[in-house]
């Protein structure tokens, strides 16, 4: 009965109140959506907004708190990721899961090659037919003898995706779930993947789609839904017209109305300083070469400047090139003097501070203690004897500094670093930069895991540290952050700068959906100074 | 200690995680001493069991500091010889010239350094500026050290030709017994003299030698450094993490580079005291196989072999406990072809008991 209804309208794969709980975050709340077969459906919101929470509930590797799944009128409960692939989910992810050193048809064929021998030895041949018979069928150049021997390593990121899409349709898989799949794509070759995206649709396959452009979910989806804080918004369906709803309905479900007061005041000395100070900072033309190119932007002392851009749009890239951590194209000038920093260490020394974004892999050592976390840009101040003996009074004694000055709640700052919340470790983060007297700060995602009470913190000591004086980029894929926190945000789209809001023009209500706009290419008007 | 123990299941994990190698040696130390007896405790013994084990100890500290990088040296045992070999042809030569035999001693010595210092700065560059993988690079050192050895002397021995300066340094000591005033007797002869401390089998006075003098101060200064100085400091962060530690702007490329030259400059040091203590280099035989007593006696130690964690007197008792085992079962005559098996053994042991401290 409920199977019939189910195929009656449609839906093929339905979530009934699903709710996922985190520790300390409700990340997806009572959220129903249903995907049908041949649709796209597309799924849109800011970051943390409960996207890949869902898309991780439908493919199997979260189970919910609460709520139920129903794949074709039946209820199904996936315990791991082969379920649901089984089931005849597949997802595509961002980070591509192709073995760099099998070769192209092996590939597409893993986990399930044709043998023969009564199973013994892999039938190459029937291996091969079938793997160009999947990739003919989604268009891919990848069909001669050729290209099936290449490895998978030596593909180009659009081609690596084909294999992986046509990995799917080796399982036969109904629901294909897609996460980004443009974001690392260029122009031409993202309109062929929206193209495939067609034809897995109209051989009526369910296909969901995960994208930040909203001008792609516009040309393609034939429903989108908005999600927010974990809460489905809205679902927009096209009209008998054919056309859905409004780019800027769909911007301002994702944003929301609400900015909340967690957002310092900013500092007025700025404007009456900055006008004689030369700049802190100053990028000509500057890029992470093949990353981002043609960037020019001055930030004085005392002043935030956001960053703000999808991800993949080169402001994580564009930061690391300025501290050596890539290579870099253009000028880089700090107090007026221009400079190339091989290393962080040289940047360092010139005060030019990077802050990660990541901070498991790249901003601590989380094995390490948090004194040592601490105390490791700095560590020189702390040494005697060039270097023959750290000492470890005045360690523990810095460390302690920071620890009241910030608020860290850390107790036993000789543990690693591990043990403290995400919102303690990142003020460690800040920390161990700030001790080494930077004159310019670059922070990657300031708040990125960080519990709401230690955000509010964390944008007061960035306020507080420009009031001081110091130059700060704050890079940051939450608009509200970016709003509330800096004086003006450039906003990067494909590598380069799309355009910039003024101080005048953040103020305005509409502030946010210019950015969207912008990051997303909605619009391309340049917003200038004047 | 046995009130912890008997908590909760649980807690025995940490505890033997943290001190299964002092644990270890004390049960190896107490079934030997109630196996041998004074065979075991017998000062004699247990002098050669630190003189001969000294040189793999030199070793298996700076493996400590370069397992702590996340790297690897397969090459130590052929630096050893390669060193060995260098500074005694170049003493040889330099008696052989009519120099004292004291310069002549105190230059081969330096060459042995030196050309240790050298051979690790060569695996170093080959890991740093080659990006060769650490272990590929010190493969190749392994096999061309050791070749380079054996092409000086045709595969054969190299005879010191310092008669008693050489020497000291591997088989002189400070001697552990004092000799009382001789005392002349009614009828004028003098008497035999009498020692009044640790003796040797044949009467004379037991030493602490130079070598096992040098394991230990090399040790002490290792830990030291390891715990307390910039250089360990940043070795831990590199070996924790690479990339985090390039992120915090740790000359990574140097602390490299340095890790594998003071492998180097301890391999000469081993080289020296193993051809002092022999009078001759073999350069078939000096140092074969010591690069894996080193890593064992690391492993043992509780130094984990991912990087970024690692203690060097955890390695003193790894190699301490190596050699007790040789010295046990040599003593209680089992064929020396069983010994690897019971090292192997422990090896696999002390890795399973400590497995799980990095999680």
């Amino acid at each position: 009965m409920a199977n019939s209804m189910a195929r009656r309208d449609g839906a093929l794969l339905s979530a009934a109140a699903v709710t996922v709980d985190y520790p300390g975050v409700r990340a997806l709340d009572g959220v129903s959506i249903d995907f049908r077969a041949g649709e796209i459906h597309a799924i849109v919101g800011e970051n943390g907004a409960g996207k890949s929470t869902l898309m991780k509930v439908l493919s199997g590797s979260v189970r919910p708190t609460a709520g139920q799944l129903r794949l074709a009128g039946s209820e199904v409960a996936f315990t791991r990721p082969s379920d649901a692939i089984r089931a005849g989910i597949a997802m595509v992810h961002q980070e591509l899961n192709l073995v760099p050193t099998l070769d192209v048809a092996e590939n597409v064929m893993l986990g399930r090659e044709p043998t023969r021998l009564l199973g013994v030895a892999i039938d190459r041949p029937r291996q091969r037919a079938r793997a160009r018979e999947l990739l003919a069928m989604l268009g891919a150049d990848l069909t001669d003898d050729h290209a099936l021997a290449r490895r998978a390593g030596d593909l180009s990121v659009a081609e690596a995706q084909f294999v992986e899409i046509a990995k799917c349709l080796a399982s036969d898989a109904r629901v294909l779930i897609f996460d980004e799949p443009t974001a690392v794509l260029g122009e031409r070759e993202a309109s062929r993947l929206l193209a495939l995206l067609r034809r897995m649709r109209d051989e009526g396959r369910a296909v969901i789609f995960i994208s930040h452009h909203l001008d792609e979910v516009v040309a393609i989806a034939d429903r989108v839904s908005v999600l927010r804080d974990g809460k489905l918004v809205q679902t927009f369906a096209r009209d008998a017209a054919g056309a859905i709803a409004g780019e800027d309905a769909l911007a301002q479900a994702m944003v929301g109305r609400e900015l909340g007061s967690i957002y310092p005041a900013k500092g007025e000395a700025l404007r009456q300083e900055s006008g004689a100070v030369g700049n802190a900072i100053e990028l000509v033309g500057f890029g992470a070469r093949g990353r981002s190119s043609g960037i020019s932007l001055a930030v004085k002392p005392g002043e935030i400047v956001g960053f703000a851009g999808l991800v993949g749009s080169g402001r994580t890239e564009t930061a690391e090139a300025i501290v050596g951590l890539r290579r870099r194209e253009g000028v880089v000038r700090v107090d007026g003097r221009e400079v190339a920093f091989a290393n962080p260490r040289a940047a360092m020394r010139a005060g030019v501070a990077y802050v990660s974004e990541d901070r498991k892999g790249r901003g601590l050592h989380v094995t390490l203690s948090s004194v040592a976390n601490m105390t490791l840009p700095s560590l020189d101040a702390y040494t005697h004897f060039g270097g023959a003996r750290v000492d470890s009074r005045a360690e523990r004694a810095v460390a302690q500094r920071w620890i009241e000055s910030f608020a860290i709640r850390c107790a036993r700052p000789d543990l690693p670093i591990s043990s403290l919340s995400g919102g303690n470790q990142q003020k460690f983060a800040l920390a161990r930069w700030l001790e080494t007297k930077p004159k310019v700060l670059i922070i990657d995602e300031p708040t990125r895991g960080v519990d709401v009470g230690a955000k509010g913190e964390i944008y007061r000591i960035i306020a507080e540290l420009a009031r001081a004086g110091l130059a700060c980029i704050v890079i940051s894929s939450e608009l509200p952050e970016l709003i509330g926190l800096a004086h003006r945000v450039v906003v990067m789209r494909g590598g380069t700068v799309a355009g910039e809001l003024s101080r005048e023009k953040l103020a305005r209500h509409d502030s946010d959906e210019r950015i969207v706009r912008l990051a997303s290419g909605l619009s391309e008007e340049k917003e200038s100074h004047a | 200690m046995s009130a912890r123990s008997t908590d909760s299941k649980f807690r025995i994990q940490p505890f033997l995680e943290k001190w299964g190698v002092i644990v270890a040696f004390a049960l190896l130390f107490a079934v030997s001493t109630w196996k041998q007896g004074f065979d075991f405790l017998n000062p004699e013994n247990l002098r050669t069991l630190l003189n001969s084990n000294a040189p793999v100890g030199i070793l298996a500290v700076g493996m400590t500091l370069v397992i702590v990088s996340s790297g690897i040296d397969l090459s130590v045992g052929s630096m050893v010889v390669l060193s060995a070999a260098l500074g005694t042809t170049a003493m040889n030569s330099l008696i052989g010239n009519e120099w004292s035999e004291g310069s002549a001693v105190a230059l081969g010595a330096l060459v042995t350094l030196g050309a240790g210092l050298f051979a690790g700065a060569i695996n170093g560059s080959l890991v740093v500026f080659g990006r060769i993988a650490p272990f590929i690079a010190t493969l190749g050192g392994l096999a061309a050290f050791r070749s380079m050895a054996l092409a000086i002397a045709d595969a054969g021995e190299i005879r010191s030709q310092s008669s008693t300066l050489f020497g000291v340094l591997g088989r002189g000591g400070i001697p552990l017994a004092y000799e009382s005033t001789p005392v002349v007797d009614a009828t004028g002869e003098a008497a035999a003299p009498v020692f009044h401390g640790l003796l040797n089998g044949a009467g004379k006075p037991l030493t602490l030698p130079y070598s096992v003098i040098v394991f230990f101060a090399v040790a002490v200064v290792a830990q030291w450094f390891l715990s307390r100085a910039r250089f360990g400091r940043q070795l831990v962060a590199v070996g924790a993490n690479e990339t985090a530690a390039r992120y915090a702007g740790i000359p990574i490329a140097w602390v490299r580079f340095r890790v594998y030259a003071v492998m180097g400059l301890l391999a000469g040091v081993a080289g020296l005291v193993q051809s002092s203590r022999m009078n001759s280099v073999s350069t078939a035989q000096l140092g074969l196989g010591s690069e894996l007593d080193a890593i064992a006696a690391v492993v043992i130690g509780g130094t984990s072999l991912r990087g970024g964690f690692g203690r060097v007197w955890g390695t003193v008792v790894g190699v301490l406990i190596l050699g007790m085992i040789t010295n046990i079962l040599t003593i209680s005559g089992v064929s020396p072809y069983w010994q690897g098996a019971v090292k192997g053994a422990v090896i696999v042991l002390a890795v399973l008991v400590q497995r799980g401290s990095r999680d």
